[in-house]
């Protein structure tokens, strides 16, 4: 629990001296227990003090490393509960589940699924980037053993979802140079099982038959001395999944109760029971209400063309404006004929006016400027889509050399740049565009 | 040692106003947590799901929508078979006919429509502008009038038309009034305050704080509504009491995720499964970040989220 | 951040009109005061007594509950020298809108006030000073240590002790103004809230003068993490300021119409 002020002012050396630059030693302890300063300020507390205080100031949200190489990737460490606050650290990442009681066929089926959703989307690489490995006991240790070598082929971070001990141990023996997550520790096996994630090196996944036993066998590991964990939201509901999710992330962000403070695993695998629809409903939920790993039945382009857009949004530091690369993108089977459209690089003006384009149906060359990732009207105010810009451009990228049409369409907004832009583009007529993006498809069609 | 959390309840709550009349007739907000925390305290009114149709009828809906209305021809019959959908908890109509710089509908035909559907259902009812704010002061207005008695949602009275849509729907007829502004914390708030001082009773006015696609934006989109919802639970401010109703089918049915065709598109599969994808997606986010309804086009969007709902609440 | 809290100074004995009207337990005038004072703004109203060595406790009851019928349970600050008289108060409130103030603690001759506010649940404004003026914030911080500790030691939450710096004179002490505002800064440092008698800097001036150096002072707390104050919430110019600022440190989303609302 967080500590109070008064906690920390009965260990202080009670001097008041001033050399950790507050008035008093309670003014100090205050500030301590805000995480205003370190304790390390004041050079007369003791060791054995400042090792209990240093402990209950560190941060709420460990922050867990999985993977190894390009597939590492963090979870966790989150400081704040909403995004306007400060920006969320560490992407929610998406597993598909394998299962050994799947038969072949359909294990290869899903495994090569899987990998049929990798695209680029503003920048990022979107793709599962983790694959679910879960041990069904009835199928046998050696057919579980086959399936973790087969999806550790395909370059993933695995989960292995698995509760025996020595099975587990025998599959990490196999792949532990990865860094997958061992999910499998509760209430009866903990020690057993961290005992074989921590020779291995590798985060152990917790969970429990309800949130307090999930508590107490979490804060138990913590006694054993691993805090490499991830705790599951569990499989009864929905509900207690959410309840478990957020409740966990609260108690550790705003209360500092540190044994709260992982990354977590919600299961829709099981959650959904088969519904793919309810599915992606609590993929979104989850993503936006604190997974930190996501498992999933299925993620094909209808669940994830959505979930990686919102993500992308949700993670974007509100500083920072999303920017596509500028170029010529042709639309509707454009080729060097075809109209040209100019706008900027800001992610949102370029998506909603290529869908307008894509829409209209109509063939055009839309060309993006370098204008800082800023929406129309700011970059113009800020000299960022000015006439000069806009041919210095034309010139770096040779559009003249790479198309013929010599019709520019520019936004309604900066109908102004018309005389200048026709000065310094010779030879190209210059038309006005609507002001608004919606307008845009009627536009083209009477162009 | 159980878990033992602090409770996240706040002493202020959400305005709860009740939309349509008798049975069917449904509440919004009521709330005094954030959403779906119902381990924070009890949750009165689950949030509720409307269905959309359009005064285009059938030929403007997508294919896979008009699949699931097989048989209808007229409005009034879509808006007959909407209702039957599981799940459906009242029904917008959409007149987005009446933009001027689209077909261009007159006043008087929008009109006989919305009269139409009203008789012909007897859920709660949502009537949607088309967007222009000149014609929608119009629309609207006669809209509010010819619904008289139905408690019905007027979506929505904007900066531009508040006038003219609060004198009416909130003042002369009573309905309940849609009060929207895109994502501008500032504004919506300024917004409420304008209709309250116009007279128009704080507890008969719900928000639509703004939407996108996810992916188009949306980033606003959630910090809009966190912070609505903040500064109405945890600033208790009375200015943003109002419940939140988030228009989602006008916004995802017309990216390309949910238009492209399975031949433009041979590696994104199936188109159908696509548009309720993105609609369920983006529903399910802006019903976490906390609106307290969703408008939906497609039946089976309608069921997935509702089931959501009830497994939550 | 919570909004700057406003306590409404006008319901004091030191006003004549006042003082004959809880002598005689005429409401009319405390009511008329109680209404312009929230109609301005106001959060919480100060209920100063006086010292009511005679009849406090029958007296301080009395004003709560007139208060508290006549305007939804409004929040209050209990304001006299009769530890008796503030219990009694306590006795009869209503909490649904706020946690009683207990009006005043210091670091001498009322610090038992603390253990009042402690045994009841109140928030104590905690004056930061003890027999006389502080010389400086030496002597400032050591009093709120004092006051802090004991309140703590009591189970009390440090939030629930608002510390009163003791605003001063600017005729007389201008050179001791700006020290008044390094101690605020110290005092949000440490997670504290703090309030106080801001008026008190214009005291001996114009008429015209006082509601600009108010203002002006306020603003400048405010910067400093000054979190209430004990105002003349009908001084216009004042409680606009005091907007403004909530809205710049956004304690209060802006709208158009904020100073209307």
């Amino acid at each position: 629990m967080a500590l109070k002020g008064l906690d920390i002012f009965k260990l202080s050396p009670k001097k008041n001296c001033k050399e950790c630059g507050s008035p008093t030693c309670m003014a100090f302890s205050m500030k301590v227990a805000q995480g205003a300063v370190s304790i390390d300020k004041c050079p007369y507390f003791s060791e054995e003090a400042k090792a209990s205080l240093n402990e209950a100031t560190a941060p709420p949200m460990k922050t867990i490393k999985v993977g190894t190489g390009n597939n590492e990737y963090s979870l966790g460490g989150e400081t704040v509960l909403f995004r306007h606050e400060k920006t969320f650290v560490s992407r929610t990442r998406y597993a598909v589940t394998v299962c050994s009681c799947m038969d072949d066929a359909a294990i290869d089926a899903k495994l090569a699924e899987i990998q049929s959703v990798d695209y680029e989307r503003i920048g990022e690489r979107m793709f599962t980037e983790m694959i679910y490995v879960n041990y069904a006991e009835a199928a046998g240790k050696d057919k579980y053993l086959d399936l973790v070598k087969k999806a550790a082929a395909v370059d993933r971070v695995l989960i292995l979802g698995c509760e025996d001990p020595e099975v587990a141990a025998e599959a990490l023996a196999l792949v532990k140079d990865k860094k997958p997550v061992l999910n499998g520790a509760n209430a009866s096996n903990y020690e057993a099982m961290s005992k074989v994630a921590t020779e291995a090196g590798v985060t152990l996944g917790v969970s429990g038959a309800d949130i307090d036993e999930l508590y107490d066998t979490l804060a138990a590991l913590e006694k054993l001395g691993n805090k490499n964990l991830i705790f599951d939201c569990g499989v009864n509901s929905v509900k207690e999944a959410y309840k478990i999710a957020v409740e966990f992330r609260k108690a550790a962000i705003k209360d500092g109760n540190r044994t709260c403070g992982y990354p977590s695993i919600v299961r829709l695998d099981r959650l959904s029971q088969g519904d793919k629809h309810l599915q992606a409903a609590l993929l979104s939920l989850f993503t936006m209400k604190y997974g930190s790993i996501i498992v999933l039945d299925q993620m094909t382009y209808a669940e994830a063309n959505p979930v990686y857009g919102l993500r992308q949004n949700l993670f974007t530091d509100p500083q920072k404006p999303m920017k596509v690369e500028p170029g010529i993108y042709p639309l509707n089977g454009a080729d060097e004929n075809s109209v040209c459209l100019t706008t900027v690089d800001f992610a949102l003006t370029y998506f909603l006016v290529s869908g307008e384009l894509e829409r209209s149906g109509v063939p055009c060359n839309l060309i993006i400027n370098d204008a800082g990732g800023l929406s129309v009207l700011t970059s113009w105010a800020a000299g960022k889509f000015s006439a000069g810009t806009i041919a210095k451009f034309f010139a770096e990228q040779d559009i003249e050399g790479k198309v013929k049409s010599r019709k520019l369409v520019i936004p309604g907004k900066v109908a102004v740049l018309k005389g200048e832009l026709e000065a310094k583009l010779p030879g190209w007529e210059i038309i006005i565009a609507p002001r608004e993006a919606v307008q845009l498809v009627k536009f083209m069609k009477e162009l | 040692m159980p878990f033992t959390a602090k409770s996240g309840k706040f002493n202020a709550k959400i305005n709860t106003v009740e939309v349509g009349t008798g049975e069917k007739a449904i509440k919004l907000g009521g709330e005094n947590v954030f959403p779906f925390y119902t381990f924070d305290d009890a949750i009165e009114n689950a949030p509720k799901v409307g269905i959309e149709i359009t005064d285009g009828g059938m030929e403007a809906e997508p294919e896979c929508v008009q699949k699931l209305y097989e048989g209808c021809t007229t409005v009034v019959d879509m808006a007959k078979k909407a209702v039957t959908f599981d799940g459906v908890d009242f029904l917008s109509i959409r007149l987005e006919g009446g933009d001027p710089n689209g077909k261009n509908k007159s006043t008087e035909e929008l009109i006989q429509i919305v009269k139409d559907v009203a008789d012909a259902v007897d859920v709660p009812l949502v009537v949607c502008g088309c967007k222009n704010v000149e014609k929608d002061a119009e629309l609207l207005d006669k809209a509010a009038a010819a619904l008289e008695g139905k408690n019905a949602m007027i979506l929505a009275a904007k900066e531009e038309n508040y006038k003219t849509i609060g004198a009416s729907a909130g003042l002369a007829y009573k309905q309940i009034v849609g009060a929207e502004s895109a994502v501008d914390i500032n504004l919506a708030k300024q917004l409420n305050v304008l209709l309250t001082q116009l007279g128009v009773d704080s507890k008969t006015i719900v928000m639509n704080a703004g939407t996108a696609a996810v992916g188009y934006g949306f980033d606003y989109v959630i910090s809009t509504l966190d912070r609505v919802k903040a500064a109405a639970l945890s600033q208790g401010d009375a200015t943003l009491q109002m419940p939140i109703i988030t228009p989602v089918a006008s916004e995802t049915w017309t990216v390309k995720e949910s238009t492209a065709t399975e031949e433009d598109m041979p590696a994104w599969g199936n188109l159908e499964e696509r548009g309720i994808d993105m609609e369920v997606e983006t529903a399910a986010a802006v019903l976490a970040a906390g609106s307290d309804a969703v408008i939906l086009k497609h039946p089976e969007s309608v069921r997935a989220i509702k089931t959501m709902i009830s497994e939550l609440i | 951040m919570a909004k700057f809290v406003t306590i409404g100074e006008r319901l004091s004995t030191t006003a004549p009109a006042v003082n004959k009207a809880f002598t005689e337990r005429d409401p009319e005038p405390i009511l008329k005061r109680a209404k312009q004072q929230l109609d301005a703004g106001a959060v919480y109203l100060d209920v100063n007594i006086g010292p009511a060595e005679a009849d406090g406790e029958d007296l301080m009851k009395w004003a709560v509950q007139l208060l508290q019928s006549n305007f939804d349970n409004v929040p209050l600050a209990l304001d006299t020298s009769n530890k008796k008289a503030i219990e009694a108060g306590i006795s009869v409130y209503n909490r649904s809108k706020g946690k009683p103030i207990v009006n005043s603690a210091d670091a001498s001759g009322r610090i038992e006030n603390i253990d009042l506010a402690a045994a009841n649940d109140a928030i104590v404004i905690a004056l930061c000073n003890g027999e006389g003026i502080a010389k400086d914030n030496d002597e400032r911080m050591g009093y709120c240590q004092m006051l802090l500790e004991r309140g703590m030691e009591l189970g009390m939450e440090p939030t629930d002790m608002w510390f009163d710096p003791l605003f001063l004179v600017v005729k007389g002490m201008q050179d001791k103004q700006m020290e008044i505002l390094e101690f605020i800064k110290m005092l949000s440092d440490m997670g504290l809230n703090s309030t106080g008698g801001l008026s008190n800097n214009s005291n001996g001036m114009p008429k015209h003068i006082r509601p600009i150096m108010d203002s002006a002072l306020v603003a400048m707390a405010m910067m400093q993490g000054l979190t209430s104050a004990i105002v003349n919430p009908n001084d216009l110019r004042l409680m606009e300021t005091i907007k403004s600022c909530d809205v710049f440190k956004s304690n209060t989303l802006y709208a158009d119409s904020y100073l209307e609302i």
